[in-house]
């Protein structure tokens, strides 16, 4: 019995901390602004409205920030899967000198932490005419990706039998047909654990944004925010409200995909 | 397994383009710019030799900086563990709901960091924070703390990192613990193994391995973490009290537009990372073959 009321007490105590903050984040949100500076603060607001939300959109660049996330988020995880799965593929079916090594340097380049090669991103980003160009801020996201993508699919295409793809060969099907047919839909798995990995951490950064884009129209949602939230006093309903917008799509997309993500943790981890 | 070469590399071709030109080039290129005074935008350079190394070992804002960045880290990861090891455990034992709070006890590691630190400045603020509230409810505090002021700033930032990075303990520490087998236990409860020796004897042990890992990851993630550091106090105002080596190189790049300075700092932190990695290796590693 005791053990049962331990596991209950840690239980409850492990949501509060996950999901409590959030939840406050959510019920701020909601409240007019004399609710949010009540004393003593109410958990549920007593006149919820979306006014906060409406605010958001309609006097600040929110939306704009919002769709060049999305844009460079999602041109990411097309760009990574793309290069990657080439990669992958041609780390696990062809067979050359140095491949192993090759594998191995890969690796290794995930040791940098961006915010120790930055300047001379800058600089040599800045020589390719690329500052300020949503185009910059994809080449290094999915640069810092393809350590962990190139990894994670290498496994994944490794453990899909040759013979499959050779059958369908065989079978009058073209190389490109093979893969798309055959080995693609087997690796599923590992093709969605690097879109997340990749959706998430091109849609969290926060580094590469701040030096890379300087015009208010490219800017993306972190940057964007941040300026919004040291721009005046506080609006801290509207900011909760921009909270709860910019978490919503990692959640979902999290939430869709969550049983694929423990397989590719497994396989290698994720940055951050 | 087709032995085709051309196909290979063309195959890998992009990838290594990516990676040799915009991470391999910048770092080698780093190294050879922190050897330069160089301004940060402007095309002008003049070579200076290891002066910037020279004069950062007397830098009264370098020692600061590295100060932090080993308090912050060293704080953090020890955190990260105490709360993320028994919250793996937990949730590796049966329960209901046990799958649903598998999946919230993930919602702070994917929400962005930007969102996690305006959110603790809400629930920290000094007037209207829930936390004041509570603690003045209770009377821990007579009066509202400041904590976003420069007293308290560094445990809120602890504080915030902690919450948004503590579910990548639970995460990884609760795949290895779902692959210890069964009998392991059954065999020391027949023994008249309690919880903690149980524990004690057969769970760690057979974490060891990963918790080598968890500690060597999580230490380097936290020692170079820019953002959360960075939005926690941006440049100006308390943020001296916070300023880690990774803020330093930033706010000597690009606020005092010294390229050359800020790329010596980089070149710094990656020594000491690696000095200190090895360092890791070698006290620990012998626990580690044995587990």
């Amino acid at each position: 019995m005791r053990r049962r009321a331990l596991i209950y007490g840690s239980a409850v105590a492990l949501l509060m901390i996950g999901a409590f903050p959030l939840f406050w984040m959510v019920s701020t949100s909601l409240k007019p602004s004399g609710e949010i500076f009540a004393t003593p603060p109410r958990m549920i607001p007593a006149r919820p409205t979306l006014e906060n939300f409406e605010r958001l959109f309609a006097d600040t660049r929110f939306l704009t920030y919002f769709r060049n996330s999305a844009t460079v988020s999602l041109t990411t995880v097309a760009l990574t899967l793309a290069v990657s799965s080439l990669g992958a593929y041609g780390l696990t079916r062809f067979s050359f000198p140095g491949r192993d090594t090759i594998a191995a340097l890969i690796l290794t380049t995930y040791m940098f932490a961006p915010v120790m090669i930055i300047i001379p991103f800058y600089i040599l980003v800045k020589q390719l005419g690329l500052v300020n160009t949503h185009l910059a801020l994809v080449l290094s996201y999915t640069t810092f990706c393809l350590p962990f993508s190139l990894w994670l699919l290498r496994a994944f295409f490794r453990s899909i039998p040759l013979d499959l793809e050779e059958a369908a060969l065989v079978d009058g099907a073209g190389r490109g047909r093979a893969v798309w047919y055959v080995v693609l839909p087997l690796a599923l798995p590992g093709l969605i654990a690097t879109a997340i990995f990749t959706f998430i951490l091109a849609y969290n950064d926060f580094l590469f944004a701040l030096v890379l884009i300087s015009s208010e129209e490219l800017k993306t949602l972190p940057v964007g925010v941040n300026d919004l939230f040291n721009a005046t006093i506080v609006d801290w309903g509207m900011i909760m409200a921009a909270g709860v917008m910019i978490t919503a799509p990692a959640v979902v997309f999290f939430a869709a995909v969550q049983r694929y993500l423990v397989q590719g943790w497994g396989a290698g981890g994720v940055k951050g | 397994m087709r032995k085709n070469a051309l196909a290979g590399w063309l195959l890998l071709a992009p990838s290594l383009a990516l990676l040799g030109g915009l991470v391999l080039f910048p770092v080698l290129y780093n190294a050879w710019l922190s050897l330069f005074d160089k301004h940060a935008f402007l095309p002008v350079q003049a070579f200076v030799g290891l002066k910037h190394y020279v004069y950062f070992a007397h830098d009264e804002e370098f020692w600061n900086s590295f100060e932090h960045g080993v308090v912050y880290a060293g704080a953090t990861l020890v955190l990260q563990l105490a709360v993320g090891i028994p919250a793996a455990l937990l949730l590796n034992e049966g329960f209901r709901g046990r799958n649903l709070l598998r999946g919230v006890v993930l919602f702070p590691y994917v929400i962005p960091t930007i969102v996690a630190v305006i959110l603790w400045k809400w629930l920290l603020n000094d007037s209207y924070g829930l936390v004041n509230h509570w603690l003045m409810a209770s009377h821990l505090a007579a009066l509202p703390v400041a904590w976003l002021g420069k007293d308290h700033i560094m445990t809120s930032l602890v504080v915030t990192s902690v919450w948004q990075f503590f579910p990548f303990v639970v995460v990884t520490y609760l795949a290895r613990l779902q692959t210890i087998p069964p009998e392991l236990y059954e065999a020391a409860t027949v023994d008249g193994a309690g919880a903690w020796s149980r524990f004690r004897h057969v769970t760690l042990p057979q974490t060891a391995s990963v918790l080598f890992v968890i500690v060597l990851l999580r230490s380097i993630w936290m020692f170079t973490k820019f953002d959360t550091v960075w939005l926690m106090a941006g440049d100006g105002g308390v943020s001296r009290y916070i300023r880690t080596l990774p803020v330093y190189a930033y706010a000597r790049s690009f606020t005092y537009l010294q390229a050359g300075m800020g790329a010596a700092l980089a070149v710094i932190m990656f020594v000491l990372l690696l000095a200190a990695t090895a360092a890791y290796f070698r006290l620990f590693q012998r626990e580690e073959a044995l587990s």
